[in-house]
């Protein structure tokens, strides 16, 4: 059970939070084309490393979080209130736990 | 794709025919003490290949045997970055059915039920098919409605697929509470009697034991590093042990397809997800069918060895970890026994998770993409092993012909941009 | 003398048996005597059962290997229960005790037979046949399936008995009750951490319980300083089952008062592991004969209960443990007729005897007559939760087992035998110390490291020059291995998968390291490269009813409900929620609300109050139609789009106030459009100022409908009900029925005169009396679910979910007139403007009318054309009580659309019936008279 630290809550398993998907895509009403549009609604990055995800605390403060996580090892290295920046410190490189 | 198979069809390989099995060479060898060959060789890689498909498991296997079989293609190499069978091949539920909701998914389901009926005999290897009957349980008046909507579509394609009401419900798998009380009633139930379990591991093994005799070289521990390319077209393979040069690339992985597909920058409407499955120690059969309930997500069979085999949907987020959870064995036990409630002392035993790739419309992704000899076999969700035979098949003779066969017309990859989806989401989003 | 007499010795000052206690039991029918403390199977053994079961597939018979939980020849039905694990599982009172795998009977079973032929039923045999003729299969299939090797299933109708779960935060979990787990949990207690300590069997202790008096008096004094610690929590008889991510660790607790079984989950600082070792078999012929035990399987039975278990012994020994066997078992009067001793280069070719062990022949060639052969060959490291953490244990030549690598979680450590050896003290100060830096981790201090306790060396010792069982349970030779290796299956996942070696209940952990050991031998490799294979959760079986617990499946219900019960209603489940679907008779319902009036109670819709200066823009955003002027004291019908155009859901939102809205969505929807809301404001529109609250179960709502329904209305409410003043698609709020503050609204979803009230919850009742009350002169009765579709299906109102599906556009579900293309945005937009495009490719929903007025044709019949081309379905159909004839709504291809074109439809049961396609999707008062008046 993965344990992800909300900023507002604090520590709470996954099971109170829905995955919000993917962050990182624009949506792009006025000069999308057609084929842009829909990679921005069916494709993802969906890589094996780490990734930029939104997640809804929605059994808890009902807020939407930015985090960031390692999708082979489920590893949460931040998460901060959607909107505020990613914590500067962090690179691509693996951390410890 | 024809013509370079002629040109490299006359080279000395190493291939044979397969040593026969039947009960009276089972006998024969037990008597004369006479050892089986060997069903799979080991070879040096080579550096060029007129196909090379990535991923040995069931579609990449199906894939290499029907270029062999159905085309002549043997100058084949199947890549896989572990043992054969080892991802979703050898992870999934093994349930094999073609009642699906539309007519598109119907006709490709039901050839690859017919393929895998007379599997055993092409393949002279006993894939345990057992054509037990697939019931898939209603508990609300929005599912039944989604049932009768299949089961209408199936009969108009001459599937073998009916709603039927509780009671015969009860009299198929009478272990099923089908008492009205219950949170989740079973109000009726798709039967769909040719639908079974197989054993998943034969048909890897069959299609490999096949393939390699027909000429076909299965390169296990053989991880691809990165696919090259000249103008838009392919012109080889970088892998952990060297470099292969050829102008046809399949990807027939699952859980990696995003990774194999940006070698070759196509980016992919997928989203990986772990799929857990769980097994119980045996006891003594009585579950004679495949049990499904979409309400609960679950899903049960019992293997002839008697063990009860779980599986449910996809867990909530997306994750290539393959470790389990907890949680899912705990939501997995408390439906099982809302539908089998006498069971609650039998003991799980082991839980495992594959890597399913999710598409936006349930509905895999096959055929060509925007790089030339860069084809896909991908996005298979939850039912890719279901599709193992008939996906080899079409695929192998998209290969060899270079035209996108009608059965597998409507799973391109360009549908995403045009708008044009497969409505199989129909029926996994309709109902509660 | 009994003959339990016969084989039970004196007092043992470590034995766990009340000899003041004798507990009667059967096994197989015949009454056995046992001691309170003895588990089935040293009972058994003590009353001079020697064979326990017979094997899976060759049907030989087979007796006591470890007597611990994993016995791979020891599970038993006992009652109803099957597959109990009797070397593990203490005698109760009036057992009934069977062995599972034997017919007609233990002591001749016909099946035994199969060893005639066992050459021909080598690994995976059944992939080689039964191939052809095909129409056999299936027959073969049957007689395949005789041979499961489980008990017999809980008959139909047993009771989910009593299952319980429970959370726990452990600062440190010791996973192992051992010296060194002892000493971890004191280590960890003492610096103040909370500490669970979980042992499998029934006390701590681990090896020291049937070790010497030395290892009893070291014991007892670790058990008192355990005892001691009030921060301490023992489980016993309990097992860790895996390790999941972030530390969450699953535990299940075997007995107890409270329940049968419980499930602890627990969220733990640090986990020590602290599992042991497990005795390895060794790999010889006869190896399988009743009469051939391990070392500790010889201690456990002698120390803990008491047994003797044979009387002429030859003891195999490659270490101390082995060592300690024969002292032991000379104490207990069995005779050791010769110690063959691996380190000297002994070795036991075989084991000599049919259905029991007679005699053992050593390498040398001699025979040594016996009825018991014990060995001590080597040990395993159950790395299984290490495994779990991330861990790829690595092979150790020189103590010839498998150790941990480098724990790469730092909140994971451990300790004891699973990383190395020790005399006691040394493992007990090698505990205490992984305690102490697992209490400081999990206060979350810097990681230090703990001086290593390494393994002693062994000899590595898999296999003897003969062929012998590797796998007890699924029966697997070593030969059998070797044919899979020399087939191809030559990796170490291969071979176990083809010979299913480690694929039985003990899950690999006696079998995996012999089945690498051959595998390697065969293919020439070192054990490195031959591989491993992964340990999969959980570690020990746990019940299907300890994981579901109590099963708690939430209902929701309207504050109504119990009215709905107390007046016949049939209830149906919508999702979470239970709801009447009628009261008998939902035609006459239908019917009574278009000729006088009904009531319905409509509490499961979603209801979202919104609040703010920009809920407007939210609305605009959310529908695809436009709120720019929905005045104050007015309502708007209005359908949601997904980003891919796809309608998702759909309901009626009215304006309250400046800055104030109730929105309604569909029941089952409620939830995902809350959150969907949220997202909008959250993370589109960040800088728009929208409350949004949940009023779903706050407010009770009731639809009066029908020609009576203001009639009725204006009896119990101060609202000027005038039609001049509240007209169609407005909103007022006032007292209904002395309840202050309820909203009502004028809306038609069944097509008549409707009044929809929401009334705080815990009135709900109430203002539903007062409405039946009111109005039994007008003829109100209460209507259900199904009446409710009948009307709206003959008004030609759709049913989101029904009536579209997972991947019906707005354009397709005849919802055109309500896509706004002109706005600046909403969610949909720009696929909408794509589809809009090509409009002509779509499907459309339209009404259609049997030409047999009296055919309803089923829901999901399909339309079809050349014979049985699908071009669309029905997807909603009803008999009119109004009309009495069918009303239909279908989705059809744009060329089928136009009015009056002539469709095919597919019954249920293969007939086909004529339709034609209406002007209007309202069947009943298309001109909106009704609703309006």
């Amino acid at each position: 059970m993965l344990l992800i630290d909300c900023p507002y809550c604090g520590p709470r398993n996954s099971t109170e939070f829905r995955h919000a998907g993917e962050a990182g895509k624009s949506r792009d009403l006025a000069s999308a084309t057609p084929a842009q549009w829909r990679r921005y609604l069916y494709e993802y990055d969906n890589p094996l490393g780490w990734v930029r995800e939104s997640w809804f605390h929605s059994a808890g403060c009902r807020r939407y979080l930015s985090s960031e996580r390692h999708t082979g090892t489920n590893e949460v290295r931040w998460v901060v209130p959607f909107g505020t920046a990613a914590p500067s410190s962090t690179t691509d490189e693996e951390t410890s736990r | 794709m024809a013509q370079t198979a002629t040109t490299t069809g006359g080279r000395a390989r190493t291939r044979g025919r397969a040593a026969r099995y039947s009960a009276f060479d089972i006998v024969r060898r037990g008597v004369t003490h006479s050892e089986w060959p060997r069903s799979f060789n080991e070879h040096e890689l080579r550096t060029t290949y007129d196909v090379v498909i990535v991923g040995a498991g069931v579609h990449g296997l199906a894939c290499a045997y029907y270029l062999a079989v159905n085309h002549g293609i043997t100058n084949v190499a199947v890549l896989e970055k572990s043992y054969m069978g080892g991802g979703g091949s050898g992870r999934n539920t093994a349930i094999i059915r073609s009642n699906y909701l539309t007519p598109e998914g119907v006709r490709f389901y039901d050839r690859s039920v017919k393929l895998y009926e007379k599997l055993s005999v092409d393949l002279n290897y006993n894939v345990m098919f057992s054509q037990r009957g697939h019931l898939t349980l209603a508990h609300n008046d929005a599912s039944l409605r989604t049932m009768n909507w299949r089961a209408e579509v199936n009969k108009l394609q001459g599937i073998d697929s009916s709603v039927i009401d509780a009671k015969e419900v009860g009299r198929i798998v009478p272990y099923l509470d089908v008492s009205a009380d219950t949170r989740y009633p079973i109000l009726g139930a798709l039967y769909h009697p040719p639908g079974g379990i197989i054993r998943h591991d034969a048909v890897n093994w069959g299609y490999a034991r096949a393939a390699t005799h027909l000429g076909v070289e299965i390169h296990q521990q053989t991880e691809v590093l990165g696919i090259e390319t000249a103008g838009g077209k392919v012109t080889g393979v970088r892998t952990s042990r060297g470099n292969i040069s050829t102008s046809m690339v399949i990807n027939c992985t699952a859980g990696w397809a995003s990774t194999i597909s940006d070698m070759v920058d196509v980016k992919m409407p997928l989203v990986t997800h772990p799929l857990q499955a769980a097994v119980t120690e045996p006891v003594k059969v009585f579950l004679s069918a495949v049990i499904v309930s979409g309400s609960l997500h679950v899903y049960v069979s019992q293997t002839d060895r008697g063990e009860l085999v779980f599986g449910a949907s996809v867990d909530p987020y997306p994750s290539y970890s393959m470790r389990g959870s907890l949680e899912f064995t705990e939501g997995l036990a408390a439906h099982i026994l809302e539908l089998i409630p006498s069971i609650s002392s039998l003991k799980l035993l082991r839980q495992w998770a594959g890597l399913c790739d999710m598409t936006p419309d349930y509905s895999p992704i096959m055929g060509v993409t925007p790089v030339e000899g860069f084809l896909v076999d991908v996005g298979w969700g939850t039912y890719g092993f279901k599709a193992g035979p008939v996906a080899g098949e079409q695929m192998a003779q998209l290969i060899a012909t270079g035209r996108t066969p009608d059965l597998i017309a409507a799973f391109d990859l360009a549908r995403f941009a045009d708008g044009r989806l497969v409505g199989e989401k129909g029926a996994a989003s309709v109902g509660h | 003398m009994s003959p339990s007499e016969h084989w039970r010795i004196e007092r043992q000052p470590g034995e766990v048996i009340d000899r003041s206690q004798p507990i009667n039991f059967t096994w197989n029918g015949s009454p056995v005597t046992g001691y309170s403390g003895d588990t089935i199977v040293s009972a058994l053994m003590a009353s001079g059962v020697r064979v326990m079961s017979r094997s899976f597939k060759y049907h030989r018979p087979r007796g006591v290997v470890t007597a611990t939980y994993f016995d791979p020849n020891c599970s038993f039905q006992v009652g109803d229960e099957p597959n109990v694990r009797a070397a593990h599982r203490q005698v109760r009172e009036g057992d009934v005790v069977r062995a599972q795998n034997a017919w007609p009977s233990l002591s001749f079973d016909v099946r035994a037979a199969n060893q005639l032929v066992g050459r021909f039923l080598g690994p995976g045999f059944y992939y080689k046949t039964f191939i052809r003729p095909q129409t056999l299969w299936p027959l073969y299939q049957k007689v395949l399936s005789r041979f499961s090797p489980g008990g017999e299933p809980p008959p139909i109708g047993t009771p989910h008995e009593i299952f319980d779960k429970r959370f726990a935060h452990p600062d440190v979990l010791v996973a192992g009750g051992g010296p060194a787990g002892m000493a971890a949990a004191l280590g960890a207690a003492r610096s103040g951490a909370s500490v669970m300590l979980v042992e499998e069997e029934y006390e701590l202790g681990g090896h020291l319980r049937y070790g010497g008096v030395e290892s009893l008096a070291a014991l007892a004094s670790l058990r008192a300083e355990v005892a001691s610690f009030d921060n301490i929590e023992v489980l016993t008889d309990s097992v860790v089952l895996g390790r999941y991510d972030d530390n969450w660790v699953g535990i299940v607790q075997r007995s107890g008062m409270w329940a049968k079984e419980r499930l602890i989950k627990a969220r733990v600082g640090t986990l020590v592991v602290a599992a042991g070792l497990i005795e390895r078999p060794y790999v010889f012929e006869g190896n399988d004969l009743p009469g051939v035990m391990l070392a500790t399987a010889a201690l456990r039975l002698t120390g803990l209960h008491a047994v003797k278990p044979g009387t002429t012994a030859v003891v195999f020994t490659a270490n101390s443990t082995g060592d300690e066997a024969v002292a032991r078992l000379r104490s207990a009067g069995v005779q050791i007729a010769r110690v063959l001793d691996a380190r000297k280069g002994d070795d036991v070719v075989r084991a000599l005897g049919r259905g029991k062990v007679t005699g053992v022949e050593a390498g040398d060639g001699s025979t040594t007559e016996a009825d018991l052969l014990v060995t001590a060959t080597g040990w395993t490291a159950p790395t299984s939760l290490l495994n779990m953490a991330g861990d790829r244990p690595i092979w150790n030549p020189q103590a010839a087992r498998f150790t941990p690598s480098e724990l790469i979680d730092i909140r994971v450590m451990a300790t004891g035998g699973i990383v190395g050896d020790g005399s006691t003290a040394e493992l007990v100060a090698h505990g205490r110390a992984v305690g102490s830096e697992a209490a400081a981790r999990a206060r979350g201090e810097v990681p230090q490291s703990v001086a290593a306790l390494t393994p002693y060396p062994h000899p590595a010792l898999f296999q003897s020059t003969t062929v012998g069982f590797v796998d007890f349970s699924e029966d697997v030779k070593s030969k059998d291995i070797v044919s899979a290796a020399r087939e191809g299956y030559d990796s170490s996942e291969l071979a176990k998968r083809f010979t299913t070696s480690g694929m039985g209940p003990a899950q690999g952990k006696l079998e995996m390291v012999n089945t690498m050991a051959v595998l390697a031998e065969a293919t020439d490799r070192d054990f490195e490269s031959t591989g491993t294979t992964v340990w999969r959760p959980p570690y020990a079986p746990i019940s299907l009813g300890a994981l579901a617990g109590r099963a708690f499946e939430p209902e929701r219900i309207s504050p109504i409900q119990s009215w709905h019960n107390e007046h016949g209603a049939k209830n149906m489940v919508a999702g979470q929620w239970i709801r009447p679907e009628h009261y008998g008779n939902p035609a006459a319902e239908a019917a009574n609300v278009r000729s006088r009036v009904g009531i319905i109670d409509l509490s499961p819709l979603g209801k979202l109050d919104l609040r703010g200066p920009d809920v407007v823009k939210l609305l605009n955003l959310v529908y695809t139609n436009s709120w720019d002027n929905l005045a104050i004291g007015s309502v708007r019908y209005g359908v949601m789009c997904a980003e891919d155009g796809v309608v998702m859901d759909d309901g009626v939102t009215g304006r309250l106030g400046a800055d104030h809205y109730l929105m309604t969505t569909t029941s089952s929807g409620a939830g995902n459009v809350w959150d969907w809301l949220e997202m909008w404001l959250q993370t589109v529109h960040r800088e728009w100022q929208v409350t949004i609250t949940p009023v779903t179960t706050a407010l009770v709502s009731i639809n009066i409908a029908g020609p009576h329904s203001r009639e009725l209305l204006s009896r119990v409410t101060d609202i000027d009900l005038d039609p001049a003043s509240f007209g169609y698609l407005k909103v007022r709020t006032g007292s209904v029925a002395g309840i202050d503050d309820c909203i009502v609204w004028r809306i038609g979803f069944t097509g008549e005169l409707s009044f929809e009230i929401h009334v705080p919850a815990s009135y709900g009742l109430h203002v539903w009396q007062a409405l039946l009350e009111a109005g039994k002169d007008l003829g109100v009765a209460a209507f259900g679910v199904e009446a409710q579709r009948i009307l709206r299906l003959e008004k030609g109102h759709l049913i989101v979910g029904q009536d579209t599906d997972g991947l019906t556009l707005a354009y397709q579900a005849g919802l055109g007139g309500l896509v706004k293309l002109g706005k600046d945005d909403f969610s949909g937009k720009p696929e909408l403007v794509l589809q809009e495009a090509r409009a002509g490719d779509h499907s459309h929903l339209v009404a259609i009318e049997t030409v047999d007025p009296m055919l309803v044709p089923p829901e999901a019949s399909q339309i079809v054309v050349n014979g049985n081309d699908i071009v669309g379905r029905v997807t909603s159909s009803r008999m009119s009580p109004t009309l009495h004839r069918s009303v239909c709504l279908a989705h059809v291809p744009a060329d089928l659309a136009a009015p009056g074109s002539r469709l095919t439809i597919v019954l249920t049961n293969g007939d086909r019936a004529e339709a034609v396609v209406r002007e209007n999707l309202a069947f009943v008062d298309p001109e909106g008279v009704r609703l309006r008046g």
